[in-house]
C-alpha cells in the first residue's frame, strides 16, 4: 500500500509537469525543451528557502514559484522571438544552462552533492509524511493544477493560443501581439513546473542536478506527446504511463538495473510510432 | 476623401524589385480593384499595406495619419483588415473558433477573464449565417471544401468590423452561388461606407464591382481609371497577355 | 578580471606561457567539433529539419570502436573504419525507415524533429543498456607520445585528431565543390522540387547525404572518444556542439560550420582563462542565444 502511495505521488508530480508543459507544447505549438529548468528552480528554490532560511513549506512554495516565474519571464522573453526548430533548440540550450547553474553554483546548490534533508511540509501544524498524507497533498495539487489549466485552455486566451499554434503571423494581422501571449503561457507553465519541483523536493527529501537536466526535459516532452497534445486528460495518461511503465516491466521480470532504460527505449519507439501513425498522441486533439 | 494612401513604396526580395516606387490612393466608401499580371506586385502591396513586413522605402497614410511602426498587429487599430490569397485559416480549429478568435478581447488579461462571451457568440452566429457556415460551426477548418474555406476567411474579415478591407482574390475557385454571396457582402460593406481594395483576375466581376481600377505591372504603376475605360485599353490588355 | 587590471610581470609571463597551450587545446576541440558541425550542416541543408539524433551517430561510432578496438582487440585503424561504417549505416537506415517515410506522409519539420527525438532516446537507451552509463576510454594501447611545440604539449593521439579532421574536412569540401555529386547535393539543398523535375533521384541523393554525414559525424565521435573517452550522454553534447557551431558559423554554409566549430573551440578554451572552468560548456550556449537573438543566420551567408 505504501508503495502504491509512493507511485501516486510520483504520478502526481509528473501530472503537474505534463499538464503545464502541454499548455506550451500542445495548445500553443511551441516545442519547449526547457521545462526541466523550471522543475529544478522550483525544487532548489523551496529546498534552499526551507533549509537555509527557515521558511515554512507554504511560504517556501509560494516564493519558489514566484522565483520560477521570474526566471520564466527572462527565458520566455528570449524564447518568444523564436518559433519551430529554433524555439526547440534555444529552449534546450536554456535547459543545459540551468543544469550548469545547478551543478556549478556550489555555494547555493551544493553542486553535484545535492541538497539533503529537505523538510516535509508542515501546514498549520500538520506534518505531511510520506504515504497517504503526502499522496493526498499531491492529489490536491494536481486538482489545483488541472483546474488552472482547464480555465486557461477554455478561455478566450486559450483560443488565442491555439490560433498562435496554427498560424501566428496570420493571427497578428487580426490585432494580436502574439509575443505577449507566448510569454504569458510560458510563465504560467513555468510556475506550475516549479510548483511540481517543490512537491518533489520535499517528498524525496534529496535533490541533485541530475534530476533536472536536459534529458528530463526530453522525457517530459515524450510524456506530453504520448499522452496527447492539447489534451489535459492526455497529460494525466502520459504521466501515469511514464511512472508506471518501469513498474510493469519489473513485474514481468525485467532486472531493476535496466527498467529505466527499457522505459526510455519503449518511449522512444512509441514516439517514433506515434509520429508515423498518430502524430497527435493517444488522446491528443492536434498534431504538430 | 482618401481613406488610405501609399507613397513611393519600394520592396526588394533578394534582388527582385517586387514593388518599385508605387504610389496609390484609395477613396473612402469605394471599391477599388488592383489588377495586373502575375508577379506584378499586387499581393506584395497588400502585404505591405497590412504591415506583414516593412517596406524598403515609402510611406503609408491611413485616415490622414502616417504609419510609424510597421507591425501587422497595429493594423486593426487603423481599421485595416484582409483576406489571404492562399487562405490562411486556423486549420485545426473549428469554424466557430476561427471567427470567435477575432471577436474576443485582445489583451492578455482581458482574454483570460473574458466577460462578453455570449455577445461574441451571437456576433459569430450572425456572421457565420451570412456566409452559410453556421451549420458547420463545429467542423475543423481544414475539413471544409475550398469554397467554404474562402467564405470562412471572408467571414473572419467581416467580423473585424474594419474600415478598410483588402480582399486578395476572394472569388478564385468559387462556385456561382458562393460568388453571389461574396458579391452581396461586398455591396453591403460598401453601403456601410467601408473602403475596399480588391485583387482579382475575373474581368467580369471587376467590371461589375469596381468604382475604380488601378493597373500595376512589374511593381510599378501602369494605369488607372474607370473599369470600362481601363479594361478596354490596348496597352493594358497587352500587359496582361504579354506575361 | 584580476588577471588583467594590475598585472605584475609574472602574470604577463604566465599568460604568455599558457597562450600556446590554449591555442593547441582550441585546435583540438575545434577539430572534433568541425567534423560534427560540418556533417550536421550537410544533412540539414539537404533535409531542412533539425535532426536531434545527429550526436547519436557520433556516439554509435565511438562505442563501436570501443567494442571492436578494446573488447575484441582489433587493430585501431580497423576499429575506426568499422566505427565510421556503423555510424554511416545507422544514419542511412534511420533515414530510410523513419525520416523518409515521414516526409512522404507529409510530416511537418516539427514532426520530423520530434521523431528524431524519439530516435535519440532509443539509441541512448540501447547504448546505455549494452555498455552501461559509466565513462569508458576507447583509446587502445596506442603509444602515447608526447610532443611539444612552442611550449604547448600535446599527444600523438591529439595530433592525429587534428590531422584527420583537417584531411577529412578538406576532402569533404573538395567533393562538395569539385565533383558532380557535390553539385547535385547543392541543387537538392537549394530546391528539392525543382531537382526532382530536372530528373535528379532525390531519394538516392538523400540516402547518400545521410551516409556521408553520418560517417563524418561518426569519425568526430571517435576522435572525441580518443581524446577524452565515451559515455552515452555524449550524444547530447555532440549534438549541441554541432548545432551551435553550424548556426553561429552560418547555417546552410559548409564553411560556416567549420568556422563556427573552431570559433567555439577557441572561445571555450580562451574563455576559461577568465571564467571558472566548470562554466566552459555554458559558453557555447550563451553564444548560441546571443546569435539567435541578433544574427540568427550566423556569420557566413547561406550558400
Amino acid at each position: 500500500m505504501d508503495y502504491i502511495m509512493h507511485l501516486s505521488v510520483l504520478v502526481g508530480v509528473y501530472a503537474i509537469l505534463g499538464l503545464s508543459l502541454n499548455l506550451v507544447v500542445g495548445y500553443s505549438g511551441l516545442l519547449s525543451l526547457a521545462h526541466a529548468a523550471f522543475y529544478g528552480v522550483g525544487a532548489y528554490g523551496s529546498a534552499i528557502l526551507m533549509k537555509d532560511f527557515g521558511f515554512s513549506f507554504l511560504s517556501a512554495v509560494v516564493l519558489s514559484v514566484l522565483i520560477t516565474m521570474a526566471v520564466g519571464v527572462l527565458i520566455g522573453l528570449v524564447l518568444s522571438k523564436f518559433d519551430g526548430d529554433y524555439y526547440a533548440l534555444a529552449s534546450l540550450g536554456f535547459s543545459v544552462i540551468a543544469f550548469g547553474v545547478f551543478l556549478n553554483w556550489r555555494d547555493l546548490t551544493n553542486g553535484a552533492f545535492g541538497i539533503f534533508g529537505i523538510p516535509k511540509p508542515e501546514i498549520f501544524g500538520y506534518k505531511f509524511l510520506a504515504g497517504e498524507p503526502y499522496a493526498f497533498l499531491v492529489l490536491l495539487a494536481v486538482i489545483f493544477t488541472f483546474l488552472i489549466c482547464y480555465f486557461v485552455v477554455n478561455s478566450s486566451f486559450g483560443r488565442v493560443l491555439k490560433a498562435i499554434r496554427e498560424d501566428e503571423k496570420a493571427l497578428q494581422v487580426f490585432g494580436y501581439k502574439t509575443t505577449l501571449y507566448k510569454l504569458a503561457v510560458f510563465v504560467i507553465s513555468a510556475g506550475l513546473a516549479g510548483f511540481a519541483g517543490t512537491l518533489y523536493g520535499s517528498y524525496i527529501s534529496f535533490i541533485d542536478p541530475g534530476g533536472f537536466d536536459d534529458l528530463v526535459s526530453v522525457n517530459l516532452i515524450v510524456v506530453v506527446i504520448l499522452g496527447g497534445l492539447a489534451s489535459l486528460n492526455g497529460s494525466l495518461l502520459g504521466a501515469a504511463f511514464f511512472v508506471l511503465l518501469p513498474e510493469l516491466l519489473r513485474f514481468v521480470g525485467m532486472p531493476d538495473s535496466i527498467t529505466g532504460q527499457m522505459r526510455q527505449m519503449i518511449y522512444g519507439l512509441g514516439l517514433i510510432a506515434l509520429m508515423m501513425y498518430r502524430p497527435q498522441g493517444i488522446l491528443g486533439k492536434f498534431r504538430l | 476623401m482618401i481613406a488610405l494612401e501609399v507613397k513611393k513604396m519600394k520592396k526588394n526580395f533578394g534582388g527582385v524589385k517586387a514593388v518599385d516606387g508605387l504610389s496609390l490612393k484609395f477613396e473612402k466608401g469605394q471599391i477599388t480593384s488592383l489588377i495586373g499580371p502575375n508577379g506584378a506586385g499586387k499581393s506584395t502591396m497588400v502585404n505591405l499595406m497590412t504591415a506583414m513586413y516593412p517596406p524598403d522605402a515609402g510611406k503609408m497614410i491611413v485616415h490622414g495619419v502616417t504609419l510609424e511602426k510597421w507591425k501587422s498587429y497595429n493594423m486593426p487599430t487603423y481599421g485595416v483588415t484582409r483576406t489571404f490569397q492562399d487562405v490562411r485559416l486556423f486549420e485545426q480549429m473549428s469554424v466557430l473558433d476561427n471567427v470567435l478568435v477575432v471577436l474576443t478581447e485582445r489583451g492578455v488579461f482581458r482574454s483570460l477573464f473574458e466577460t462578453h462571451g455570449e455577445l461574441h457568440l451571437k456576433q459569430a452566429e450572425e456572421i457565420l449565417k451570412r456566409v452559410d457556415l453556421w451549420k458547420k460551426r463545429d467542423e475543423k477548418a481544414e475539413d471544409l471544401s475550398y469554397g467554404q474555406r474562402k467564405l470562412l476567411e471572408i467571414g473572419r474579415a467581416v467580423a473585424m468590423d474594419a474600415d478598410i478591407y483588402f480582399f486578395d482574390e476572394p472569388f478564385a475557385g468559387l462556385f456561382k452561388e458562393m460568388v453571389k454571396t461574396v458579391v452581396s457582402i461586398l455591396h453591403e460593406l460598401k453601403n456601410n461606407g467601408k473602403t475596399i481594395l480588391l485583387i482579382e483576375h475575373n474581368m467580369d466581376l471587376i467590371r461589375e464591382l469596381s468604382d475604380h481600377v488601378i493597373v500595376v505591372d512589374a511593381g510599378k504603376f501602369f494605369a488607372e481609371g474607370e473599369a470600362s475605360d481601363v479594361l478596354a485599353r490596348k496597352d493594358v490588355v497587352e500587359a496582361y497577355l504579354g506575361e | 578580471m584580476i588577471k588583467r587590471s594590475a598585472a605584475p610581470l609574472y602574470l604577463f609571463e604566465y599568460m604568455f606561457d599558457i597562450f600556446p597551450q590554449l591555442v593547441v587545446n582550441s585546435l583540438i576541440a575545434g577539430s572534433i567539433y568541425a567534423l560534427l558541425a560540418v556533417s550536421f550542416n550537410f544533412i540539414f541543408s539537404a533535409t531542412r529539419f533539425f535532426n536531434l539524433a545527429h550526436g547519436s551517430f557520433a556516439v554509435i561510432a565511438a562505442y563501436a570502436v570501443f567494442y571492436f578496438g578494446r573488447e575484441l582487440g582489433l587493430p585501431t585503424f580497423l576499429a575506426v573504419g568499422i566505427g565510421v561504417l556503423f555510424a554511416a549505416t545507422s544514419a542511412i537506415l534511420i533515414d530510410r525507415f523513419i525520416f523518409h517515410p515521414l516526409k512522404m506522409r507529409g510530416g511537418s519539420p516539427m514532426i520530423l524533429l520530434v521523431a528524431s527525438l524519439g530516435v535519440f532516446t532509443v539509441i541512448n537507451s540501447i547504448i546505455s543498456m549494452i555498455f552501461g552509463s559509466s565513462f569508458k576510454t576507447i583509446s587502445n594501447t596506442i603509444d602515447k607520445q608526447y610532443f611539444e611545440l612552442f611550449g604547448a604539449a600535446f599527444t600523438s593521439v591529439q595530433l592525429w585528431i587534428f590531422i584527420l579532421s583537417l584531411v577529412v574536412s578538406i576532402g569533404f569540401f573538395i567533393i562538395l565543390e569539385k565533383t558532380i555529386f557535390g553539385k547535385v547535393v547543392a541543387a537538392v539543398s537549394d530546391d528539392e522540387e525543382v531537382s526532382k523535375i530536372v530528373g535528379i533521384d532525390t531519394d538516392k541523393v538523400m540516402a547518400k547525404v545521410f551516409f556521408i554525414g553520418g560517417g563524418i559525424a561518426g569519425l568526430g565521435g571517435i576522435l572525441a572518444g580518443f581524446d577524452t573517452g565515451v559515455q552515452p550522454s555524449l550524444d547530447m553534447f555532440f549534438l549541441l556542439k554541432a548545432v551551435i557551431a553550424a548556426i553561429i558559423g552560418g547555417i546552410g554554409n559548409p564553411y560556416g560550420a567549420l568556422l563556427g566549430a573552431y570559433l567555439i573551440g577557441f572561445l571555450e578554451n580562451f574563455g576559461i582563462w577568465v571564467i571558472p572552468s566548470e562554466w566552459k560548456d555554458t559558453i557555447a550556449f550563451v553564444l548560441l542565444i546571443v546569435f539567435l537573438i541578433f544574427r540568427p543566420s550566423g556569420i557566413l551567408k547561406r550558400k
